[in-house]
């Protein structure tokens, strides 16, 4: 019995490698099949809590890659949230303007169409805008266009659903105005460098920083409608009027909502006008 | 004694290595098994026991870590670590590491750890099993053979070899 014993240990060692593997192999295959068992999910759990332990005092490893990518995301969101936000101002600064415009439609004296300026053509000499509202919407030629700050131009041209408008600052564009302190009348003028008031006599009494308005003397434009403020007077020599320079109440530059007045000239006292100016030459 | 200890700690650190860096430097979803070139050291300096029983430490370790299969990972690594120090030679050691023979070493263990961790892993899984473990084999593999470059050069240093021969 000993000597077959110390055979088979003999056999063993000489085999001891693969009779190692095999235990070894046997023991991983009874680990296989046990995956399930509850003990082995709690010997599981442990280590789990160890190696999380080792992984913590190397998480800098992975919070060195992770970083890169955590920065590409904040980047992202970053810009998304710069877009929105320039969004919720925009939103703002149009809410102000409308209510601004709002309250304005609510004082007109005559029925009001809200237009977006579409396009802006500012040459200095013939500046004039494109407005997204025509025909279709009531707008006609000569039809004075304001906003909240005061008068904007006129309209001077128009289709099924656009419409352009001559500013105030544009060579063509004639208007009677008055001074509003003072009631003194002359006529508002662009000379491509400056908004003039023109024909004021050298004795009338016109200031720096007088208000400027429409005059009832227009037939085209409402009476009273702010146009600017007196910027500068000068006295010319050899010549019977002042220079009176203007400075307008619109903001052209910053220009993109405004209102079409539904006024246009009254055809019988045109009429009328026109019969007498003939008489009288 | 000391030297036993000396090898927990490596494997443990090889472990923390292996689930903390290692998975920001996979290649087309393919990661390399740090694991093995460290057994084929074992099993070219030290021997065929030695390997073995590493192998299947280092491959349960790994198994009480993951979140199934307890077994696999000490089941193939064991075989592995078993053919890695088939290669063993007293006489050889520093030529066997220093030189390109541990690279093919190191493939060679990781052909044979890869085909049956995959072969158990991709049970159950949709679409061809065949596929799905020759195509995971190849890639770790290469991966697993290309990382394994660094330690011969730094093998053939040490020992003043040449990687070639």
């Amino acid at each position: 019995m000993r000597a077959a014993l110390e055979r088979i240990y003999d056999i063993l060692f000489a085999l001891k490698e693969y009779a190692l593997l095999s235990l070894l192999v046997i023991i991983s295959l009874v680990l296989l099949s046990l995956n399930d068992n509850a003990q082995v999910k709690s010997i599981r759990s442990v280590a789990t809590v160890v190696l999380g332990l080792g992984q913590d005092q190397l998480s800098f490893i992975s919070g060195y890659f992770g970083l890169r990518r955590e920065n590409e995301l904040l980047r992202r969101v970053n810009i998304e949230l710069a877009d929105q936000a320039n969004q919720l101002r925009e939103a703002k600064l149009e809410n102000l303007r409308l209510r601004q415009m709002v309250g304005l439609k609510d004082q007109s004296r005559y029925p009001l169409i809200a237009a977006k300026v579409v396009g802006k053509n500012l040459t200095l000499m013939r500046n004039t805008l494109t407005l997204d509202k025509g025909t279709s919407d009531g707008v006609r030629d000569h039809m004075p266009i304001v906003n909240e700050a005061g008068l904007v131009g006129v309209v001077v041209a128009s289709n099924e659903y656009y419409s352009v408008a001559n500013i105030i600052l544009n060579v063509d564009f004639r208007a009677s105005a008055k001074i509003q302190r003072t009631r003194v009348d002359g006529i508002l003028a662009w000379d491509g460098k400056s908004l003039l008031l023109k024909n004021i006599a050298k004795t009338l009494d016109v200031s720096v920083g007088d208000v400027v308005i429409t005059s009832e003397y227009s037939s085209t434009y409402p009476a009273g409608i702010r146009v600017g403020i007196v910027s500068s007077v000068h006295e010319q020599a050899g010549t019977l009027f002042k220079t009176v320079s203007i400075a307008p109440s619109v903001d052209f530059v910053k220009l993109e909502e405004v209102f079409v007045v539904t006024q246009t000239p009254d055809s019988l006292r045109l009429e009328l006008e026109q019969k007498a100016s003939r008489t009288l030459k | 004694m000391e030297q036993y200890f000396r090898s927990a700690l490596v494997a443990v650190l090889l472990l923390l290595i292996q689930t903390t860096f290692i998975p920001y430097v996979s290649v087309w979803g393919y990661l390399p098994d740090i694991f093995i070139p460290w057994l084929v050291y074992v099993g070219l300096r030290r021997g065929q026991v030695e390997a073995t029983v590493s192998g299947f430490a280092v491959g349960l370790l790994q198994d009480l870590v993951a979140t199934k299969f307890l077994g696999l990972a000490a089941l193939s690594k064991t075989l592995s670590s078993f053919i890695a120090g088939y290669f063993y030679n007293e006489n050889q050691i520093e030529q066997s590491l220093g030189s390109y023979r541990y690279v093919l070493i190191v493939m060679l263990s990781s052909v044979v750890h890869n085909t049956v961790y995959f072969l158990i892993f991709f049970q159950g899984v949709e679409g061809s099993l065949l596929m799905s473990v020759v195509q995971a084999s190849i890639g770790t593999t290469l991966y697993t053979g290309v990382i394994s470059v660094m330690p011969m050069f730094g093998f053939s240093q040490r020992y003043h070899t040449s990687w070639a021969q």
